[in-house]
């Protein structure tokens, strides 16, 4: 297939994939909390809708740094589409599309000029800081495969079985960074409720569109290599219902569990990459 | 045609042209890495910039005005 066409349907996939499963979750965490929910695909059409929603641009407004901020995810979500199904790449290049992401939620918080936006700014650099450590996780699979190659990391498990079983800590931590990633997560302190809708609040009509175009498409990727880095060697069906299950469960912690405060989330999270670190290490020495 | 629309209808324009550049003649990979995470992202945006509803030039001063000033 040609190159463009393959990364351009490998993005629009993400893009409708990542939202049905974003939909998926809220509609899960209504139904056990008693609630009828919306719509599975509301997240796509919110999506869409925003697109063609009255905006304006607020005066306190950093621009052209606060519509730039908005670009930027896009930006950094399709790389990431790039680097992992189609080219099935480095595995440090998502640790840099991850640490990106980190600062536009910094950089976008602060673009706004909102309070609100600010604080959250504040949040990320805290969460940056718990988050990054989770990423030691890659060098817990290199130390396992002896490579960071997304198609080498596959061969290596099937020749000798799921990660997930021979380094479970490590796809433990991993799940928390993508737990820390979901809606309503207790760690999305950037997005807690006591903020408004923190570095997005400022950002409302098209430009909040095209930030849930780009998460939908983060949502997909952070389930994407998660499977392929634990699992391996999955077919396109085996893919789907792995991030079905995965949304699901996510979507279970999230309903039951409230938003923590900024620095339980931050010591529970640098705990939890504390005991991967340490517990993968000891896995691999015996 | 004010200058956010003209700046908006020539990025969206550019934008599509390369995509279409890099589907017809297939050019070197590198060069469709980079329209793809250049003009991927920037077709989106310019066709957002498009596509949104414009409210009143009267009232855009007002809907422009960040209440939270002095904090």
């Amino acid at each position: 297939m040609n190159l463009m066409a393959n990364i351009l349907l490998n993005v629009i996939i993400s893009f409708l994939v990542g939202s049905v499963l974003l939909g998926l979750q809220r509609k899960v965490m209504a139904r056990i909390q008693m609630r009828p929910g919306p719509p599975i695909i509301q997240h796509l059409l919110h999506t869409f809708k925003f697109f063609l929603k009255e905006s304006a641009f607020p005066k306190t407004a950093a621009m052209p740094f606060y519509i730039a901020i908005t670009a930027m995810l896009c930006v950094i979500w399709v790389a990431a589409v790039i680097v992992g199904p189609v080219t099935e790449g480095s595995l440090l290049l998502f640790f840099a599309i991850y640490a990106i992401h980190k600062i536009v939620e910094h950089n976008a918080g602060s673009s706004s000029g909102s309070p609100y936006g600010k604080l959250s700014c504040v949040r990320a650099v805290f969460s940056a800081a718990a988050e990054v450590p989770l990423f030691a996780v890659l060098i817990i699979i290199y130390l396992k495969t002896g490579t960071m190659i997304l198609s080498n990391i596959v061969t290596y498990q099937n020749q000798h079985g799921a990660l997930l079983l021979s380094i479970p800590l490590a796809a433990l931590m991993f799940f928390v960074l993508i737990l820390s990633k979901s809606p309503y997560s207790p760690f999305a302190i950037t997005k807690g409720k006591d903020i408004v809708s923190g570095y997005e609040t400022e950002h409302f009509g098209l430009l909040r569109g095209y930030l849930m175009f780009s998460e939908s498409i983060a949502w997909y990727m952070l389930l994407w290599i998660f499977l392929t880095v634990f699992i391996g060697g999955l077919n396109p069906v085996g893919y789907l219902i792995g991030m079905v299950v995965i949304t699901a469960f996510v979507a279970f912690i999230n309903a039951l569990t409230p938003i923590l405060n900024p620095n339980h989330s931050v010591m529970t999270q640098v705990t939890l990459a504390f005991i991967g670190i340490v517990g993968s290490v000891i896995l691999l020495l015996y | 045609m004010d200058k956010l629309k003209a700046v908006s209808w020539f990025i969206f324009v550019i934008s599509v042209a390369s995509i279409l550049y890099a589907l017809i003649i297939n050019p070197p990979n590198w060069i469709v890495y980079a329209i793809s995470i250049v003009f991927i992202p920037l077709s989106i945006l310019s066709f957002g910039l498009l596509s949104m509803a414009r409210g009143k030039k009267e009232e855009e001063e007002d809907k422009r005005k960040e209440p939270f000033i002095g904090y």
